[in-house]
């Protein structure tokens, strides 16, 4: 079921996504936990396979990602357009909420 | 990590003041009749109002209003206009022996087109008869689509309510709010004045009350009212006076009265 709170304010802050919700909490997740906490099904297959050292970096792999765009999806989670055209990870508010560290 | 195509943008409808989706867990509960004839008590009390039948696979309206299919659309512009209300309907484009056998995306593709590029005019309610369950369309429309809220539709009896209670909950997790719940085919009314309650009776408030959502009302069960589907005329158009259409003009009040109260809780924009 549907959490009581919403975000209120969205806002890119340099490396970091600030969050202001309704109940009054502000917090930030950096971009890069985002990222790694993609909840599509291609990154977490990625996130369970073992590390290989052996692994040859793709060129886009190279280039610092950024987050391109973050529109809404329903009312109910944000997904984000990344610099290497991944947008398939849908974050819903609850996930954002339990990344989302509070501010100092 | 897989690189895709630009993100589907979300539908904006500016034109159109209340987006109201119209579903059920199960099929049969008459959820069809229920979009049909909420549409035409709204459009009767004045409002300007489309049905949009956003069930591909399995599409009512075109029987239900009485439109020949397929049409012709060189002469025959979507959407089309009955009984003062816009229709469109994927039943309107193919023919009715033929079967759309189709995968999610392509019932996705067809949804945004139905709302994007059809010309609605400005509307104060659009109604979407949505199909059964909690697949596609819904995620669809639930996702891309500006809902101002859902209407479930039940029957009285457990086995509904347990399905109702499922699109309740999906509603809930994409935080589409509830209007509320409607039991149809709630009771019959004899001849002899005498309420019949035939499937049982009071399952969709004791539902509303356990999910903590509103009640909108109970429609009783007529015979007219298949007759009516089937002949081309809803109920509502045809016998406005009966006891059914009685309780689709109390169900408008109370979907109106919801809609005003929940406003727009929209989440906000991320400032980038």
């Amino acid at each position: 079921m549907s959490e009581p709170w919403i975000p209120i304010v969205m806002r890119r802050d340099g490396d970091r996504l600030i969050m202001e919700w309704s109940d009054g909490f502000k917090g930030a997740v950096t971009w890069k936990a985002l990222r790694d906490a993609c909840p599509c099904a291609g990154c977490k297959e990625e996130r369970e396979k073992p590390a290989d050292p052996f692994r040859i970096l793709k060129p886009n792999e190279l280039v610092p990602l950024a987050p391109n765009a973050m529109p809404r999806v329903g009312r109910y989670a944000y997904k984000i357009v990344w610099s290497d055209g991944h947008d398939s990870g849908i974050f819903t508010l609850a996930h954002l909420r339990e990344l989302c560290k509070p501010l100092e | 990590m897989q690189p895709h195509g630009g993100p589907a943008p979300k539908i904006s409808l500016p034109n159109i003041k209340y987006v109201v989706a119209v579903a059920s867990g199960k099929g049969g509960v008459g959820k069809s009749t229920v979009a049909a004839n909420l549409a035409l008590a709204l459009a009767r009390s004045g409002a300007k109002v489309g049905l949009m039948d956003a069930d591909i696979y399995g599409p009512s309206v075109p029987i239900m209003f009485g439109v020949p299919c397929p049409i012709d659309q060189q002469t025959t512009p979507l959407p089309l206009e009955r009984y003062g209300i816009k229709l469109m309907s994927m039943g309107f484009v193919v023919p009715p022996e033929r079967a759309v056998i189709w995968r999610g995306p392509m019932v996705d593709r067809a949804l945004r087109q139905f709302l994007t590029e059809l010309p609605w005019g400005t509307l104060d309610y659009l109604i979407m008869d949505l199909p059964p369950g909690t697949g596609d369309a819904q995620l669809t429309l639930s996702q891309h689509a500006p809902l101002t809220g859902a209407v479930i539709v039940t029957t009285p009896q457990d086995v509904s309510l347990v399905d109702a209670r499922k699109g309740l909950a999906m509603f809930s997790e994409v935080r589409v709010p509830i209007l509320g719940i409607v039991e149809n085919m709630s009771y019959f009314v004899g001849d002899d004045g005498k309420r019949y309650e035939i499937f049982r009776h009071g399952g969709g408030k004791k539902l509303a009350g356990l999910a903590g959502v509103p009640f909108l009302g109970d429609i009783p069960i007529d015979p007219r009212v298949a007759e009516c589907g089937d002949g081309g005329e809803p109920m509502v158009a045809r016998y406005p006076d009966s006891p059914v259409s009685k309780a689709y003009a109390a169900l408008v009040n109370t979907v109106r009265e919801q809609l005003e109260a929940i406003g727009g809780a929209e989440l906000p924009e991320v400032q980038m």
